[in-house]
């Protein structure tokens, strides 16, 4: 058995209860197929930073799992047909870190972000 | 009197070579060390955007080391996780 981390970008105009039937299809074929699911995380919508099929945003969510090759194929036979989603990508890892969440902070503090960033930068400009 | 304004002069000669040889090794120690590679360097990682940013330039392409002086362990695991970023479109 070995970790996973597993990210799909499905369509901008999927709504919540959408979303939410896909993931629990996903997490149901890795269930049947010998694998784990650890956490499920929701980026939420983002801008892609180049279009991918004419989309400007995706809706992301993130896996991390536990399974062997079984399951990341039979997931990905999946994916490949389904006309929701734009893109997936797994990546295997040798631990998670299951504390930090890049994506969180951006959304609650992004005035607040903004504003300590470019003060950061104008400092490290005067050093 | 002429010997004497003579030695005066290689003395002053000698005290300015000193201290240009001091300066040029001061230069050669300025080299810049590996920004990834200190104690607690942020951990490369493709979802980690905002660290990623850093090392690619204006047009996405990814800097050279040469520039960034990063170490070339780290710079192997920074391309991978660029191109990692650029497949789910976040680079």
């Amino acid at each position: 058995m070995s970790l996973y981390e597993h990210t799909i970008i499905a369509k901008q105009n999927h709504s919540a209860d959408q979303l939410k039937s896909l993931k629990t299809k996903y997490s149901k074929i890795i269930e049947k197929n010998e694998g784990e699911i650890i956490k499920i995380d929701d980026w939420g919508l983002l801008n892609l930073s180049h279009e991918i099929n004419k989309n400007k945003k995706g809706n992301y969510i993130h896996f991390k799992l536990k399974g062997n090759g079984l399951t990341v194929s039979e997931l990905e036979k999946n994916e490949k047909i389904d006309k929701n989603l734009l893109r997936f990508l797994t990546v295997r890892v040798k631990k998670f870190d299951l504390d930090k969440d890049y994506f969180k902070q951006e959304n609650n503090f992004n005035k607040y972000d903004k504003k300590k960033t470019e003060r950061m930068v104008n400092n490290e400009k005067e050093i | 009197m002429k010997k004497k304004f003579k030695r005066k002069v290689k003395k002053n000669y000698q005290r300015n070579l000193s201290k240009l040889n001091l300066f040029q090794v001061s230069k050669f120690q300025f080299k810049k060390k590996c920004p990834l590679s200190e104690k607690n360097a942020p951990k490369i990682d493709y979802k980690n955007v905002k660290l990623l940013k850093k090392y690619i330039s204006e047009n996405g392409k990814i800097l050279p080391s040469r520039i960034t002086s990063v170490s070339q362990n780290k710079q192997r695991k920074l391309s991978l996780s660029i191109k990692r970023a650029r497949i789910l479109a976040l680079v």
